[in-house]
């Protein structure tokens, strides 16, 4: 921790609420997200003492100037008055590995610092952030008693893909909870968590990155915290390029969760059902902006994995799945699909490898991108003229596979 | 005259039988600890196994990343059988060369002594080549992965390409390290590698222009495209 930091820390003493604001070059959006959080907490927690910690990355964009200028001019414009204590704002680089995680990492130390009670950690690239995301985030752990705030967003029906088709469905059947959104990005959490999360050797690993999202929920659900979920509407981010993230993005978090497994698999073997969890925040329609998704590409990517990462595939796969798979990559475009069912199989057999350790993990899960993309596709055409219910319900079926074949990955599981 | 033939021949037969006698002892000290070697070598491989897999060595491989470089490496022995099989091949090559030692013959002592000096240099040299197996597989593996990903429909020869470099330059190193015809290996590596090197640089830069030109916006049309996908995978 850096000494400065410290002092600043030491400075304000103790707070009540803490909000945290990783970042890297967001200098576009990162403005937008401190006033709305300064709103938040003026409107909704105005007599509270509140810290707000941007953990910057080494911007070179004037990210961190840009949290330093920003204030609200005039809190009658948003309906409220001034809060009674000063909101402080304190701006601070990380170290370590480069990523969210490490970000985090600073956000905790802080809040176990200033012995805050509640605290709540938010995208600085988002565009969609209202005051009352603050105020969702940050009530069911300050005023309910829970642990753990995972965000439920509206988004596009194809928005969200990883934690559609693995994240959240294989979360669910392995640990029992229906939390929708795992790696929102968006979370609550109390002071005692924040002291649990960083009692844990992980920030060398996966989780010092794009890990950071599943490890806070999956810790969260398996060590017996309370935690519940909070409608915060759209989720809308600034525009980049989604597939130049993809590899490490997809590694990261897919190495988190089956990393997971291997700590937590005395406990998921137990679990043979899933609950909803209780759900805060008034869920409304949300217009949303059409994307544009090149399912063509993804399909040839998929064929192009069948043709030369077959090799790698067989060690993880059965036989008779690798067979499918090359029936599949023979479809056309047209006619091609990625059953459900065969999907779900097949991430069970890429988590037995990665636990068997049959390949090299990191090349293992990165083998498993065209595969990933392909069943995208898949969903991509089976949902081209689905409403968003529909497609919710389909993910729901999708959920449902998942725990039912649960049983023969405990089997295979040794 | 024939006298002087009979002891003449007499006296070669008893120089020879006198050497023979001398010998076969020595032939028969070999044999002795060529058996014993052998003998040896079985008992420590059995107790080697038995014990590593008392102690469960797999399973620590495992854990230590052994048993998937093995298995990367194309090794389809356990890291235990391997090890087991290691150290009987030692055990017989050391009751080989005592063995030979025991004939006592000058020239063979002296190809011991040339053996033993050599000796260093040939397992520096085997243990560059495995490991430069073993990199070569991994890389090739990394290599694949990174261009299917990449969408390259020419990964497979990449990795290819990739695996063959590494191999080629372990077995140059090897080479070099046993000091077998250094000057003429270091020159055919540079000028393989060199030639190489200059042809891909003549056939884009001279031959193959227009060719190189629609790869690069093929693959700028191709990027342009890709950036029209906005879906948001997490």
């Amino acid at each position: 921790m850096e000494h400065s930091f410290l002092s600043q820390l030491k400075q304000i003493g103790e707070a009540d609420l803490l909000i945290g604001i990783p970042s890297y070059n967001n200098v576009r959006t990162i403005g937008h997200v401190v006033r709305a959080v300064m709103g938040g907490l003026a409107k909704y927690f105005p007599k509270e003492r509140a810290v707000i910690i941007n953990s910057d990355g080494g911007s070179t964009d004037g990210t961190q100037d840009e949290v330093r200028r920003v204030q609200i001019e005039d809190y009658r414009a948003i309906l409220t008055t001034h809060p009674v204590h000063p909101i402080h704002k304190i701006v601070t680089p990380y170290h370590g590995i480069p990523g969210k995680g490490s970000a985090f990492r600073v956000i905790f130390e802080a809040a176990i610092k200033l012995r805050a009670k509640a605290c709540a950690v938010v995208d600085s690239d988002l565009r969609s952030i209202t005051p009352e995301w603050v105020e969702l985030l940050l009530r069911p752990i300050y005023e309910e008693g829970f642990d753990y705030v995972s965000p439920l967003y509206a988004r596009h029906k194809f928005d969200g893909t990883i934690t559609n088709s693995i994240v959240y469905p294989l979360t669910r059947a392995l640990y029992g909870k229906r939390v929708r959104q795992p790696i929102g990005g968006d979370f609550g959490f109390s002071g005692k968590l924040a002291q649990f999360y960083l009692t844990q050797e992980v920030w060398e690993t996966d989780v010092a990155r794009f890990g950071i999202d599943i490890w806070m929920t999956t810790l969260a659900i398996a060590e017996g915290y309370k935690i519940c979920q909070s409608y915060l509407g759209a989720k809308i981010h600034d525009a980049k390029d989604p597939g130049s993230d993809l590899g490490p993005m997809f590694t990261q978090v897919v190495s988190s969760v089956f990393g997971l497994m291997e700590t937590y698999q005395s406990l998921w073997k137990e679990i043979h059902s899933s609950q909803p969890v209780p759900t805060f925040g008034f869920q409304y329609e949300v217009g949303l902006e059409p994307i544009s998704v090149n399912v063509e590409r993804m399909i040839r990517n998929f064929r192009l994995g069948v043709k030369d990462l077959m090799e790698i595939w067989r060690k993880a796969l059965p036989r008779e799945r690798a067979h499918r798979l090359e029936s599949i990559a023979r479809l056309s475009d047209q006619e091609f699909v990625f059953p459900q069912e065969l999907w779900v199989q097949t991430v069970y057999d890429f988590a037995i490898a990665y636990h068997q350790g049959v390949v090299h993990r990191e090349h293992l899960i990165k083998s498993m991108i065209p595969l990933y993309l392909g069943r995208v596709a898949s969903f991509v055409k089976d949902n081209m003229e689905s409403s968003s219910n529909e497609v919710e319900s389909k993910i729901e079926s999708l959920c449902q596979i998942f725990e039912e074949l649960k049983p023969d990955l405990i089997e295979r599981w040794t | 005259m024939s006298q002087i033939w009979k002891t003449a021949i007499v006296e070669s037969f008893n120089r020879f039988l006198g050497k023979v006698l001398i010998f076969l002892p020595n032939l028969l000290a070999m044999l002795t600890i060529l058996l014993i070697g052998l003998l040896l070598a079985w008992i420590v491989k059995k107790m080697m196994i038995h014990f590593l897999k008392a102690i469960q060595f797999d399973k620590m491989s495992e854990q230590w990343g052994l048993g998937r470089i093995l298995s990367k490496g194309g090794l389809n022995y356990s890291p235990t059988h391997l090890l087991g099989r290691f150290f009987y091949w030692v055990i017989v090559l050391i009751a080989l060369i005592l063995g030979i030692n025991a004939l006592e013959v000058a020239a063979t002592q002296s190809l011991i002594t040339q053996f033993f000096n050599f000796l260093p240099h040939l397992f520096a040299a085997l243990g560059i080549l495995v490991i430069g197996y073993l990199i070569s597989v991994f890389l090739g593996q990394a290599a694949l992965i990174a261009a299917v990903n990449a969408h390259m429909e020419s990964a497979k020869t990449l990795s290819l390409a990739v695996r063959w470099f590494i191999i080629i330059l372990s077995l140059t190193m090897a080479l070099y390290h046993l000091g077998i015809a250094e000057k003429v290996i270091v020159a055919a590596f540079s000028i393989i590698f060199g030639g190489i090197v200059l042809a891909l640089a003549i056939a884009f830069g001279w031959g193959g222009r227009e060719l190189a030109k629609e790869f690069l916006e093929g693959l700028s049309k191709r990027r342009k495209e890709e950036g029209q996908d906005k879906i948001s995978h997490l």
